[in-house]
């Protein structure tokens, strides 16, 4: 008689202890492309933010809860980017969503966030309109969020870069045919044009073209002094090594995605000395930095982080994410969206030290001060200005704007 | 006129790399009726392995170019045996139950299935395949190309030769050409025809291996190199006609040039279209290609 | 029938109490969208399953129709109702544009021109911006027609909240779409066109043959197949409400094509069943536990059906024993893998290749063999025909004037195979209601002869005259149309049609309903089918077979066939009968009937021209004989006169008899 109650307070115990565990975590999205050509960044986006999760948890939690990340590929194909999201909403039951690196999918899915109120912060992609899609007054509340450098911020930056700075005065844009490149690509040739420039040539490409000789042909022919590229790894690669054969030597500048690994080994010779904005250099430059960036190689037993860009937001948007959660006391969708518009306490990250970084009517935390100029040397993005970060700049926090 | 000279190399290195893989289809083809729509996936594995292969060797101390000639028979042989398996895996069954679909399926399927494992053992990334010559380019007159580029030319040439020789010289290339004349009839003439499609299957992959390790150093490797190389290499099978070697070699490189120029002298964004359009017209008007033989209704 | 009914009774109560059952509005849209995926299976399946051509260009048709709404809405703010009307529309044009160049391939060839033009579509959409906004995409908004807040309180038990209702009207509007689609799929699939489209994949020849073009059939299920591509496609823009250009890509295209295969071919169920497992696959691939729960139930199921197939029929077991095994091997891997988001498509390509080693039919396709194996009261349906057959109506050419001329005339026909002369030369003349025949050694040429005079081969010179006209160069149908009929050496019947409607395709001429009258079941299409159906059953009788009219004609035994052949040539009303020797491989009694069948033929006013290596057949039924050998008439005239010529028994006998 006396083994029975035992053996059946036991499994009260058992389960009220699953319950507990079941009703105590606090589901997080995390959607991105983890295969396919994108993936890189996907995954070293899923990566970072794991490690962050997985700090947190081991530090508490949230409200005392236990963060669980929800991961969905998106394939960085629109439409299973949205079944993902319907799943993540109504199915998974997510109170808030982290990533997106491609923009289309990120226009495609954030509207279905916005509708069931839950936020979202965009930590890769960088098409300047993801979080303008529903601002307000046209719509109660925004609730998409981006703690990357928009196409706005890097295109300015790239032609402050090479106009200003740099003092050229015919640039030549080459950008792939796909949403990323070609938003970029109008961005970019706004940028100029407020400078008084107008691109030689705007040339395009496919994913997976490995012949760009024509498109270099045409912005040598039409007399560039320097390229301007909006595209990804492998086929600025391409770009690099098709200068390279014509023996065609002009400064690449272009987007952050110069700094991914394809392209960095893919170009070798060719591509030293490419500059491109980087919120995140993988570089030591603060004890914070420092311990993510040994963290992240132990965890995954790598040396070289395949994107450091991606990484280090992925793991950021964690942070600002459990930050506006402690703060709402809630998982209310509402409520973690006000907080995160007036966040409170400072949020340490390792892209920037984030005090108040959104607004209700600013949803970028990264602002045009932030990024700094990365170039490829000895097949790694080093800091292309080390004046940059130097002293009491190696944190740049956002300024009003 | 430079720069037209300097297209023309440049459309014939890349229509090479058509040809050769397109090459590949020709052989299942007139063997089997059939071919391999994961053609790109055999020359992404090809490179891949011949990656790790070049890996292996200079991490036990051997130069670079000695790697790449050790490393060549051993991707090879890599390739013949995936082309058996694709074969033996997804187009017998489907050769014995006569069903179109079925093959067009298989194989469709066994290229996802060989890219995911691509990306699963090679990750996710386009990697650097160390070039085993110079990366500076020769000047040639007013054109301009690397050494590598006339190595894809070369090679993928000398390759397209030695299978057509071993065809008409070695005992066995004469039973695969004579399933592909008359599966039928050199089966009762006691040809294991099912071993001489397995054997075309092999020499099919065992070329886009090939072809995967000649252009891996001038373009990147990476799970997903071979998905628009195997797309266009259809293209110029059908331009070409898949009844003929000769056909495949200048359908690819019809396809190459067209293509730089069009991207030079029209539009980059519309470089792909003129090839397509091509594809269309060719099969329009002259449905078994350029260099097709017709065919005989049998009745 | 009672059955048929209820059934479908039941699925339309499925649906309409569908949205009520399914709260979350994950799944509704999960529903909305294997509707729409089936809409464009279903599509896919006329030319796919019936034709046997397979299209991997079906995502661009989709596309099509999705970016004719996209453009609609965003160019002239017009929303769903013309939307409907033009997608369709849009992409039947385009879907035409396709196939007039690409159906004259086929096979391999086939699938890689839709390729292409997959590509090219893609490309034209990213590029024309002006158009359809480029890689940016084009926004739209869900439709709203009936605002029924206002009873809300009456019906307070639901939840009428805005974006509730708007998605459960658009699931009406899609299940509406697909049960139309359904229906005008049955109707034209029942339809002669449907009977073409599938003789044409079983025997194109003998179709083209029966005057049934193959080539215009097939463009004709091509088009048919686009404007539902272009139909799902209007729905899927207004269902995901943001459409852009990568969305519509190969892997699209495989998927439809997968939905298919998987499902089944040749029915209504399996390419929604297809589309169902292809919209769910990435929830189940992107959740382990789901995973796991999925393959432990299919192998579950396998288990059972294998077990209770295998207790019914023991010798099932071999053929069973793999697939089963492979499902419980599937599952043990399931319950070993750890994380599986990495290996997703590898699974996603086993799944494949596991439908087309074991599931060649599709799911649907397996049931129905599995259930007719072991209880064979199950059988294929088919429209079963009630008409009795008068085998006196069977023939109703009226050869009125039974003229002096010739009804066919061949002038010095030459036909060149490369190297080799098949004919050289040859004169043939064949009057109005006799029968000629014409027989030599093999290789004369005499199969030859039939395929000029059929339009299969084209004269490399001379003339062929029928009733006077030039029909050197027309193509097989053309010259069918005009009344030349034929079978062939070796029988081509359409296997998977049943005896009726292999006569049914033959009639195919006697019909002038259009597509239109079928998919709206005008009088007049029910009025010819009914006449058509009556004629078949008299033509089966005059052959003798009008009580095994609803067998499949593959099941028939060989003699059979050959008479079935005859009795299809004849419902073309032809004035001239092509016979390649019908009494091969015959049977005695099957011979006696031969030769009676060919005599009422003949007394009816139809000329026969006979091929025959029957001695006594051909002599004892024919008028004139003309004798060929190596491609040259050596001989003509009367049975006895042939027979006595020595250069006819030199050329039989091989020289014995010298000059």
């Amino acid at each position: 008689m006396k083994s029975w109650a035992s053996a059946a307070a036991l499994a009260a115990v058992f389960v009220w202890a699953n319950q507990a565990c079941a009703a105590e975590s606090i589901k997080i999205g995390l959607t991105g492309p983890f295969t396919g050509g994108s993936s890189s960044m996907g995954v070293s986006m899923r990566d970072g933010a794991k490690l962050a999760a997985a700090e947190i948890n081991k530090a508490g939690g949230v409200l005392g809860r236990q963060l669980e990340l929800v991961e969905r590929d998106d394939e960085a194909k629109n439409e299973v980017g949205v079944q993902v999201t319907q799943e993540l909403i109504n199915k998974e039951g997510v109170v808030a969503n982290l990533g997106y690196a491609n923009t289309g999918v990120a226009l495609a899915s954030t509207r279905f966030y916005q509708e069931a109120e839950i936020p979202v912060i965009d930590n890769v992609a960088t098409g300047s309109i993801v979080t303008r899609q529903f601002l307000p007054p046209e719509h109660k509340a925004n609730y998409v969020f981006r703690n990357a450098a928009n196409d706005k911020i890097q295109s300015g930056m790239i032609a402050e870069e090479a106009i200003k700075r740099q003092g050229f005065k015919k640039p030549a844009i080459l950008a792939d045919a796909t949403n990323y490149g070609q938003l970029g690509q109008k961005d970019l040739t706004a940028a100029l044009g407020t400078m008084g420039v107008k691109p030689v040539t705007i040339e395009k490409f496919n994913i997976g073209d490995t012949d760009m000789t024509a498109q270099v042909l045409r912005a040598k022919e039409a007399g560039a002094d320097v390229i301007l590229t909006y595209a990804i790894g492998p086929e600025l690669a391409q770009i690099a090594n098709a200068m390279g054969r014509q023996g065609w030597k002009v400064p690449l500048i272009g987007s952050w995605t110069l700094s991914m690994a394809s392209f960095i080994d893919g170009s070798g010779a060719n591509g030293e000395g490419a500059m491109m904005p980087q919120t995140f250099i993988q570089a030591g430059t603060t004890p914070r930095r420092k311990a993510f960036i040994e963290s992240f190689q132990k965890t995954y037993n790598i040396d070289r982080m395949a994107s450091p860009v991606s990484a280090a937001q992925g793991y950021d948007s964690v942070y600002l994410m459990a930050a506006a959660i402690a703060q709402a006391k809630s998982t209310d969708g509402r409520k973690v969206r006000a907080a995160l518009e007036n966040l409170e306490a400072k949020v340490e990250g390792v892209v920037t030290t984030y005090d108040k970084p959104f607004s209700a009517t600013d949803h970028e935390a990264i602002s045009a001060n932030i990024p700094v100029f990365g170039v490829v040397k000895g097949g790694r993005v080093v800091l292309a200005h080390p004046e940059d970060l130097e002293g009491d700049k190696a944190i740049r926090t956002k300024t009003g704007s | 006129m430079n720069i037209l000279a300097q297209l023309i190399v440049s459309g014939i290195v890349v229509g090479m790399i058509y040809g050769v893989i397109a090459f590949g289809y020709q052989l299942t083809f007139s063997t089997s009726k059939t071919l391999n729509f994961g053609q790109g996936e055999a020359l992404t594995l090809g490179a891949l392995v011949g990656l790790s292969l070049v890996w292996f060797l200079t991490a036990r101390g051997l130069g670079i170019g000695l790697a790449y000639i050790v490393m060549l028979p051993l991707v090879l042989m890599f390739g013949l045996a995936q082309g058996a398996v694709v074969e033996r895996l997804g187009v017998r069954q489907a050769i014995k139950n006569k069903s179109e679909a079925g093959w067009i399926m298989a194989t469709i399927a066994l290229g996802i299935i060989f890219r995911n494992i691509a990306e699963n053992l090679w990750g996710r990334d386009a990697l650097k395949f160390p070039s085993p010559l110079p990366e500076i380019a020769i000047v040639v007159g007013p054109v301009r190309i690397q050494p590598m580029e006339v190595v894809i030319v070369l090679g993928a040439l000398a390759m397209m030769l030695a299978v057509e020789a071993f065809n008409r010289k070695s005992i066995f290339g004469k039973a695969v050409v004579a399933t592909a004349s008359d599966r039928d009839a050199a089966g009762l003439m006691g040809i294991n025809t099912g071993l001489v499609i397995t054997f075309s299957y092999a020499l099919s992959s065992m070329a886009a291996a090939f072809a995967g390790v000649l252009i891996a150093p001038i373009t990147l490797a990476g799970a997903t190199m071979g998905g628009v190389l195997g797309l266009k290499a259809f293209a110029v099978a059908i331009i070409g006609g898949l009844s003929s070697g000769l056909g495949v070699v200048v359908g690819g490189l019809i396809l190459g040039i067209t293509e730089t120029f069009t991207g030079y002298y029209i539009s980059t964004g519309y470089k792909d279209v003129p090839g397509l359009v091509l594809l269309l017209l060719v099969l329009a008007l002259k449905p078994t290609g350029l260099f097709g033989k017709a065919v005989i209704k049998k009745v | 029938m009672l059955v048929k009914t209820a059934i479908r009774t039941l699925i339309v109560a499925a649906l309409v109490i569908a949205p009520f059952a399914v709260t979350s509005p994950y799944y509704l849209h999960l529903l909305v969208t294997i509707a729409i995926f089936a809409i464009v299976a279903l599509g896919l399946d006329i030319v796919f399953g019936y034709t046997g051509e397979v299209s991997i260009g079906h995502a661009a048709l989709f596309g099509i129709g999705a970016y004719t709404a996209g453009c609609l809405v965003m160019h002239f703010d017009l929303g769903f109702w013309p939307s409907i009307v033009l997608g369709p529309i849009v992409a039947a044009a385009f879907g035409g544009l396709l196939a007039l160049p690409a159906l004259r391939v086929t096979g391999p060839y086939l699938a890689m021109v839709t390729l292409a033009f997959g590509t090219i579509v893609q490309i034209l959409i990213n590029e024309t911006v002006d158009l359809t906004n480029g890689p940016l995409g084009i926004k739209l908004n869900t439709p709203f027609f009936l605002d029924l807040r206002d009873y809300g309180d009456t019906w307070s038990i639901l939840d009428m909240s805005l974006k509730r209702m708007r998605d459960v009207e658009y699931f009406y509007v899609t299940g509406i779409a697909l049960l139309l689609a359904v229906l005008v799929i049955n109707r034209i699939t029942a339809s002669r066109f449907g009977r073409a489209f599938e003789a044409l994949r079983d025997a194109p020849i003998a179709c083209d043959c029966m005057a049934v073009s193959v080539y215009r059939h097939k463009v004709m299920a091509f088009i048919i197949s686009a404007a539902f591509a272009g139909f799902g496609g209007v729905l899927f823009a207004f269902s995901e409400q943001y459409i852009a250009p990568n969305t519509f890509s190969f892997d699209l295209s495989v998927q439809f094509l997968l939905a298919v295969t998987m499902g089944g071919r040749k029915s209504r169920l399996g390419p929604i069943l297809g589309a169902t497992i292809v919209v769910f696959l990435p929830n189940i691939l992107a959740d382990i536990a789901l995973f796991r729960i999925v393959v432990g139930v299919i192998a579950a199921i396998a288990l059972c059906v294998g077990l209770y197939a295998v207790l019914r029929r023991r010798d099932l077991l071999p053929k069973l024993a793999p697939p089963v095994a492979l499902c419980i091997l599937f599952f043990v891997l399931a319950l070993t893998m750890r994380s599986i988001t990495d290996f997703r498509l590898s699974i996603f390509g086993l799944m494949i290749l596991f439908v087309v080693y074991f599931l060649p039919d599709g799911i649907v396709g397996a049931a129905k063999i599995l259930l007719r194996q072991i209880t064979p009261a199950f059988r294929k349906r088919h429209a079963s025909t009630q008409a009795e057959g008068e085998a006196s109506h069977a023939i109703t050419v009226t050869t009125d004037a039974v003229s002096a001329d010739a009804l066919l005339e061949v002038r010095t026909a030459v036909m060149q195979f490369g190297g080799l002369r098949a004919l050289d030369k040859v004169d043939l003349a064949v009057t109005a209601g006799t029968i000629h025949g014409l027989i030599g050694p093999n290789g004369s040429g005499k199969s030859t002869m039939m395929n000029l005079l059929s339009g299969i081969y084209t004269p490399t010179s001379g003339e062929i005259l029928f009733e006077g006209r030039s029909i050197a160069g027309l193509g097989s149908s053309q010259i069918a149309g005009r009344g030349i009929a034929r079978t062939f050496q070796n029988v081509q019947l359409f296997g998977e049609l049943t005896l009726l409607e292999n006569v049914l395709v033959g009639l195919h001429h006697s019909y002038k309903s259009t597509l239109l009258d079928v998919v709206l079941r005008l009088p007049r299409a029910i009025r010819e089918e009914r006449a058509a159906r009556q004629r078949a059953a008299d033509i089966l009788s005059f052959v003798g077979l009008r009580d095994r009219a609803d067998e499949e004609a593959r099941n028939l035994p060989y003699g059979k066939q050959r008479l079935l052949e005859i009795g299809r040539a004849l419902a073309l009303d032809p004035k001239l009968l092509l016979l390649d020797e019908p009494a091969a491989g015959l049977t005695a009694p099957d011979i006696a009937d031969l030769i009676a069948i060919i005599k009422a033929i003949r007394a009816r006013g139809i000329s026969v021209i006979l091929i025959e290596h029957h001695m006594d057949v051909v002599m004892g039924l024919c008028d004139v004989i003309t004798v060929l050998d190596f491609g040259q008439k050596i001989a003509e005239g009367q049975a006895a006169a042939v027979q006595a010529n020595p250069r006819v028994v030199e050329a039989y006998l091989g020289g014995a008899v010298a000059a």
